[in-house]
């Protein structure tokens, strides 16, 4: 749908709903309110130890607060000279009055008045309701003195049920019918004999016939009359009275008029859109009411929640399924507290505040259960709603925005920076300033984190991951600074809605016309105070899923945690510089690294800080912080390792002293001697288990408490069988293969392989040309067939920081390759860094690119580099103009080095081994040699054959893996021959079709096309006997066992 | 990375040949010399972390014990070949001899891959090691040390199991131990220093002074810092040393003309060798390439940091003003560069000899360990130049003597004591 139709759509229905349903609310206000008034009259008139005179005062409190402008209301019971008022009473004009007989005389009256004028109503500035209502209760109050002087408890004659049904038969007939249905259930679930009569009685019966008629499902039922309907009334309470116990029903009516009280509730949770106030404003109502929790039955109570989930988190049904056991009625009220948007707006929270709402109510229900879980905390959260991006930029007339993303890639890309300076200068509206204030100040001045919470993120199976920004805000200096700060941040997060980089993404995923709505995420940041900084003892992410394993010892559902000290950024991000520490939770001790020397080189040295001095993001190195602090830096001695001797050691926990000491980053101590893993492992398996996909959970740790941050679905490829690597390729053909770290996969018929040279790539002697690397490599992956050409370069593609380690690609720059092959030689000075877990890594793993490191210097790997130099370089051909980076990427097309082959690259993740070869163009040959044992097996005289010829592809030897093969099959005629002949064609056609699958991998429904041709056929030279006959088209005879000629 | 087909213990057969023919030994020694007296294969059943049971198969090959106890150490490593551990284990005999002390040759390997393996998975593995062969094992026997990828700790554990089945204290059965543990004083300085005490006598036998002895060193790590330390104590000046960095993945050279100030640089330099490139150039040496350090005008040259430093292709760099080459590495120099370097008339103190000091200080501690009595770290150091010194000088003779290369001679005195032992002893 077009985005303006959309928001025109939108207005419209956000005014029709403004006008109708508000009425219909409002009535239904002052519903609740009666019947909260006779439900306390019905419980005070049965309280037998109240004297007269006090049960006539707090009937008499009872009554203003039914009244619809309850705070003027006043209220006074004259009754045999006596008078009970409520403290405010005066009797002004604005008067509403009725009589209490007792005993057929006039006793006394009941008025209620109200202190300050209001507008015209039904009676003077009543309404008709509330007349009925003073009417009923001047009633009740009649026979109630006449029964207290009597003393005769009315309960004697009459259950306190029964005077509701009195009331209600007069002042609500809606509510009495909703009550009887709710009996007729009740009745009819404990199987009462007598209410299925009656509910047989009222389906339909022929008058003239004594047998009840087919009730059919597929006829509307006759509608019954009005007056029928109450005589049913008056039926089913009978029932009700005469097989329940008098206590039960009382029980029932009291438990059902409270259930009523929702209704507001539930009929405003289920309108679609209903604006935030005004949802806001019901929620509060309800929950006002001191009983509100027990008010509820269960079933409105799940539907007001899924309808609210629906409101608020998504529509998806997956999340709302699992959300409605976990988000209670109540948490919408606190969540409401925290949520800011448009009054009138109908936006959601968006995919990032939905994933971590929903694991922070899980894992607080699982807190009962495993008291382990005790300890887990939740940065305060406030959250923005989604439409606050369309009213930022309605607001600001700036609609023209949100077309941007049909434009040209390259104008995107220029445009950005504009866009996010016009975005940071639009100004918000007062409602949304206000509330920016509001979390200003319940925050005091800690730093937060402005995070995108976009409604397309973590859906579709599509993980936005990183795409949009978050941003950390030291939130320090003057009130106005701060909210400045604040909501430049927030523009500026809007701004990267618009980028070319998740505009990329979201073409790919066919998502491009789904208008984009941003939610905000604002977060606390989880850390201590260390000096000038502000820093969490170590944060990271945490996967349910191991997609990538160090040791086959691990397995998939081991899950995998990748650590950094300070903030978590260095863990999600991939950093060129550093090393962030990965761990199997459920298998701490099988390390990536083992030897001491390695442990330390991957060790991360670096960490992200927040400079409250300076307002920055900074990246300091991690041991002179922790020199310069020691340990005043919240939980170091569980973080670093000690190096002394040539081995790594644990620091002795009183001997410790960092200032001397030589530390290393390892997170031992953290690993092996507190619960920290268990306690990971324990929340994904709850989380996965829960949300029913495997998970990926980002956390914090301030050195008291562990944080969760957020909690999504870990993008993941779908399980890929396994195919064995081929033994039988010759070494010539072998381009490289690799022994480590290898994933599952099987690619095939790759055409081009782009090659950045490592050395080449090192030669470059300014920053600039290694970007225009990375942009050529992306004009190539836009020019390049799609997932018919593999990357290969040095170290780390799409590294952040020092991009001499690798190519600085961007997401957008690679999608259309079918693998990453990244070269760590030694020599060439590469170290490999594992990208597994970053986002640049979710990116392959979502867009199913994948991936491999290659180690052409360890033994056993090869790397037959000379092979990309056999042909010439065609990149040029293809981007004219490019000849200075020759030296550096070469362009091989794949065909010119195999002699018209293709590439196939098998990866055996279980065998930790992957081999690429050049394949040549066999197709033809395989089907020749097949056609001709087909030949050899076939007897030309028990299935009438006069003979095969083969025509078609295979004939003139340009079958490629996919092709038929067609045979023309000379036979007698004879139908019965023919039937089994085709039946052995069939035989063979279902091996073939294997055999090719096993071979290439490719399936296809059948490989045999058999064309038959009988004498006949030849003589009227028909279309397939004109092959045999024609000169040109001419059929290649097979010959044929047995056969003659 | 071994070439398809390459067997080191076949290379170390040929090698033997070469110098059993220039000694004219007899056919018996020679076939006692040329293969292992007892190869123990066993395997290692080890109950893993998961209750699974994993068997890893062992070697422990003992080439010869005719001059003392079999000292090797053992390896981690998954494509350990027995083949690799007989090479090894031969030329542990001959480097033991060439120092002349009293220990014979031995190695051992188990396959396994220790990234695959927990801390708990290798204390098992090795404390199930030396169960299988523990009446192999022993002060008086064969004493093992750490090798590739197993550690000090792999030691301790090894130690640990073997006086529990002993019955008693034997921390002479394994070298490499920390200090607290029994390990020696000196062990870090040992091999550096061992350069130089051969270093100041070749000097001396060549008739140059010390004092003005200028030097360029590749290499910056423990045996590199530790021979240059000692050199400049000595009086002569290092102009230039080359390390691995980290940041930029490259070897650089440090040069700097009037000599580097070695404290000055230790202090700017990480725990592996990795000189602060910034720092460095503010204190005023020049940043150079890595290979640059050959090219130096230099007496000596000291390659103490890769294997094959010096290759046929840049030999040619050396200047005219280098006289002697002294090597802390192993293998530092390519048999091709060094037959060239011969012809260039520059003498080479061959690896074995000249680095010798570890594994001298290894029978120190070992020694140490059984008298259970530890020697101050001047003792370990004095008895360490005694010994490398008279090491040496058996060699130089013998050099001068028959005008041979001093690494044929090395070869020639340590293969000749073995031989000899076998003789005295009656084996042959």
């Amino acid at each position: 749908m077009d985005d303006d139709v959309n928001v025109e759509n939108r207005i419209e229905k956000e005014i029709e709903d403004k006008i109708t349903p508000r009425k219909e609310l409002d009535e239904l206000q002052e519903r609740v309110k009666e019947l909260n008034c006779i439900y306390g009259i019905s419980e005070i008139v049965n309280d037998y130890n109240l004297s007269l005179g006090e049960a006539l005062q707090e009937i008499v409190e009872l009554l203003p607060p039914s009244w619809q402008y309850e705070d003027i209301a006043c209220a006074r019971i004259k009754l045999n000279g006596e008078e009970y008022k409520t403290d405010d009473f005066r009797e002004t004009e604005w008067k509403q009055q009725s009589i209490i007989e007792v005993g057929g005389e006039l006793k006394g009256s009941l008025e209620v008045c109200y202190l300050e004028e209001k507008p015209e109503m039904d009676e003077g500035p009543f309404l008709i309701e509330e007349r009925r209502l003073l009417n009923t209760v001047s009633d009740l109050l009649g026979r109630f003195v006449e029964e207290r002087r009597v003393k005769k408890q009315i309960s004697d004659e009459k259950q306190d049920w029964e005077v509701i049904i009195d009331l209600l038969m007069r002042t609500d007939p809606k509510t009495l019918l909703r009550m009887t249905r709710k009996m007729v259930y009740y009745l009819y679930r404990h199987e009462n004999e007598q209410i299925s009569m009656l509910l047989n009685d009222v389906c339909p019966i022929e008058p003239d016939s004594d047998t009840p008629k087919w009730c059919g499902i597929n006829m509307p039922n006759p509608k019954q009359d009005l007056e029928s309907l109450k005589e049913i009334q008056r039926g089913v309470f009978q029932i009700a009275k005469d097989s329940l116990e008098p206590e039960e029903i009382s029980e029932l009516f009291h438990r059902w008029l409270k259930e009523d009280k929702a209704r507001p509730l539930l009929l405003a949770s289920q309108r679609k859109g209903i604006p935030l106030v005004e949802i806001t404003d019901e929620l509060n109502r309800f929950f006002d009411k001191a009983d509100a929790n027990t008010a509820l039955a269960p079933e409105d109570k799940m539907a007001i929640r899924t309808a609210l989930i629906q409101r608020f988190f998504t529509d998806r049904l997956e999340f709302i399924n699992i959300a409605k056991n976990y988000i209670q009625l109540d948490d919408f009220v606190s969540l409401l507290k925290r949520l800011i948007g448009p009054a009138q707006g109908a936006g959601k929270v968006g995919g990032k505040t939905s994933g971590a709402y929903l694991a922070y109510k899980i894992l607080q229900r699982e807190k009962d259960r495993h008291t382990d879980l005790k300890d887990i905390k939740f940065p305060k959260s406030w959250y923005l709603t989604s439409d606050s991006m369309l009213d930022l930029i309605h607001y600001n007339d700036l609609d023209e925005v949100i077309h941007i993303k049909y434009l040209d890639p390259d104008r995107i890309r220029q445009e950005q920076p504009f866009l996010e300076q016009i975005m940071k200068n639009a100004v918000f509206t007062s409602e949304i300033v206000e509330g920016f204030k509001k979390i200003l100040r319940d925050i005091d001045d800690n730093p937060i984190i402005v995070r995108s919470s976009s409604l397309l993120e973590d859906n579709f199976g599509a993980a936005f991951s990183g795409k949009y920004k978050s941003l950390f805000l030291s939130n320090k200096g003057s009130e106005e600074e701060r909210l400045n700060a604040l909501m430049e941040a927030v523009a500026e997060v809007y701004a990267s809605t618009f980028g070319p980089d998740p505009i990329e993404y979201r073409r790919e995923k066919g998502m491009l016309d789904f208008s984009e709505e941003m939610g905000i995420l604002i977060q606390e940041v989880v850390g201590k105070r260390v000096g000038p900084y502000y820093v969490p003892a170590y944060a990271g992410v945490a996967f349910s899923k191991n997609e990538f394993r160090w040791s086959p010892r691990i397995n998939r559902d081991d899950g995998i945690i990748r650590l950094v000290p300070g903030l978590g950024t260095r863990a999600v991000d991939r950093v060129g510089n550093d090393y962030p520490i990965l761990v199997s939770p459920k298998r701490p001790e099988l390390r990536v690294n083992t030897l001491v020397e390695e442990r330390i080189k991957y060790s991360p040295r670096y960490m992200d800080v927040i400079n409250l001095e300076t307002g920055a993001i900074e990246t300091v190195d991690a041991i002179e912080i922790y020199k310069e602090y020691g340990e005043k830096f919240p939980f170091l001695n569980k973080i670093v390792s000690v190096y002394e001797d040539g081995e790594l050691r644990k620091p002795k926990s009183f001997l410790f002293d960092p200032e001397e000491e030589d530390m290393i980053v390892t997170f031992d101590k953290l690993f092996e001697e507190t619960d920290f893993l268990l306690l990971m492992c324990k929340i994904m398996d709850i989380l996965e288990s829960k949300i029913e996909t495997p998970v990926d959970v980002e956390f914090a740790h301030d050195g008291d408490n562990l944080y969760i941050l957020q909690c999504r679905p870990q993008s993941q490829t779908q399980q890929i069988k396994r195919k064995p690597i081929p033994m039988d390729i010759k070494n010539k053909d072998k381009l490289f293969s690799s022994k480590k770290f290898v994933t599952t996969g099987h690619l095939e018929n790759i055409e081009y392989i782009v090659y950045v040279s490592p050395e080449g790539y090192a030669s470059l002697d300014s920053e600039r040309k290694m970007r225009k690397v990375a942009e050529i490599v992306g004009e190539l992956n836009n020019y390049l067939p799609e997932k018919r050409f593999i990357l290969m370069g040095p170290g780390r593609w799409g590294s952040r920081g020092d991009i001499t380690l690798g190519v600085p690609v961007k997401y957008r720059d690679i999608n259309n390759t079918s693998l990453i092959v990244e070269i760590a030689k030694e020599k060439g000075g590469y170290l490999p860094e594992l990208s597994f877990g970053t986002h640049f890594f979710q990116d392959l793993v979502e867009a199913d690119i994948k991936y491999l490191p290659l180690y052409p210097d360890e033994s056993g790997n090869i790397f037959n580099e000379e092979l990309l130099y056999r042909s010439e370089n065609r990149l040029t051909e293809i981007l004219p103009g490019q000849e200075d980076f020759e030296e550096v990427i070469r362009l091989v097309r794949v065909s010119d080095i195999s002699s018209g082959g293709s590439l196939d690259v098998v990866m055996d993740g279980e065998a930790n081994e992957a081999l690429a070869y050049l394949r040549s163009p066999d197709h033809w040959e395989w089907r020749m040699n097949k056609v001709e044992t087909m030949a050899d097996e076939l007897d030309p005289d028990i299935y009438g054959i006069k003979g095969l010829y083969i025509v078609g592809s295979t004939k003139e030897g340009t079958a490629c893996s996919r092709s038929d093969i067609d045979l023309i099959v000379h036979y007698t005629g004879e139908q019965e021959k023919k039937e089994k002949l085709e039946n052995w064609f069939y035989e063979w056609d279902k091996k073939l079709v294997e055999e090719n699958k096993n071979r290439t991998g490719i399936e296809v429904d059948k490989i045999l096309d058999i064309h038959f041709i009988t004498d006949e056929d030849i003589k009227e030279n028909t279309s397939w006997a004109s092959h045999i006959n024609s000169r040109y088209r001419s059929a290649r005879e097979i010959p044929l066992d047995g056969s003659d000629s | 990375m071994a070439e398809e087909g390459f067997n080191a213990f076949k290379m170390a057969q040929k090698q033997f040949d070469r110098i059993a023919d220039k000694l004219d030994l007899d056919e018996g020694t020679r076939k006692i010399l040329r293969k292992p007296i007892r190869e123990y294969h066993f395997n290692i059943p080890v109950k893993m972390d998961d209750g699974s049971t994993q068997v890893f198969e062992a070697f422990r090959i003992q080439h010869n014990d005719a001059r003392g106890p079999c000292k090797g150490g053992i390896r981690f490593h998954p494509q350990e070949t027995v083949d690799t551990v007989r090479a090894l284990a031969m030329w542990m005999t001959w480097k033991t001899a060439v120092a002349n002390i009293p220990l014979g040759g031995g190695k051992g390997g188990v396959i396994c891959d220790p990234h695959d393996l927990s801390d708990r998975e290798q204390e098992r593995i090795c404390r199930g090691y030396v169960r299988e062969i523990y009446d192999e094992l022993g002060p008086d026997k064969d004493i093992p040390a750490p090798d590739v990828m197993t550690t000090a700790q792999h030691m301790l554990w090894m130690m640990d199991e073997y006086e529990k089945i002993n019955g008693s204290k034997n921390p002479g059965v394994i070298t490499g131990k920390p200090v607290d543990m029994g390990g020696s004083l000196g062990r870090t300085e040992a091999t550096g220093y061992g350069v130089i005490y051969v270093l100041r006598e070749v000097l001396k036998e060549m008739d140059l002074d010390i004092n003005e002895m200028t030097a360029s060193v590749q290499g910056f790590g423990n045996v590199a810092q530790h021979a240059v330390e000692l050199f400049i104590e000595y009086g002569g000046t290092v102009v230039s040393v080359s390390c691995w960095d980290q940041e930029d993945s490259c070897a650089y050279s440090y040069f700097r003309e009037d000599g580097i100030d070695l404290e000055e640089l230790r202090g700017i330099t990480d725990r592996f060798g990795s000189i602060d490139k910034k720092k460095a150039k503010e204190k005023g040496y020049t940043r150079r390439s890595g290979e640059d350090w050959i090219k130096d005008d230099v007496d000596i040259l000291i390659p103490a940091a890769l294997e094959n430093a010096i290759t046929e292709d840049n030999v040619e760099d050396i200047k005219d003003s280098v006289r002697l080459i002294i090597s802390g590495a192993n293998g530092p120099i390519t048999p091709e560069a060094d037959e060239m370097l011969e012809e260039m008339d520059i003498v080479v103190i061959p690896d074995f000899l000249a680095n010798a000091g570890g594994v001298t200080c290894s029978y120190f501690e070992q020694v140490q360990s059984n008298q259970n009595y530890y020697w101050p770290k001047e003792e370990v150091l004095g008895k360490l130049d005694n010994m490398m010194t008279d090491a040496f000088y058996e060699v130089w003779e013998l050099a001068k003597r028959k005008n041979i290369r001093v690494r044929d001679a090395a070869y020639m005195i340590s293969i000749d004591r073995v031989a000899e032992a076998c003789k005295k002893r009656g084996w042959v």
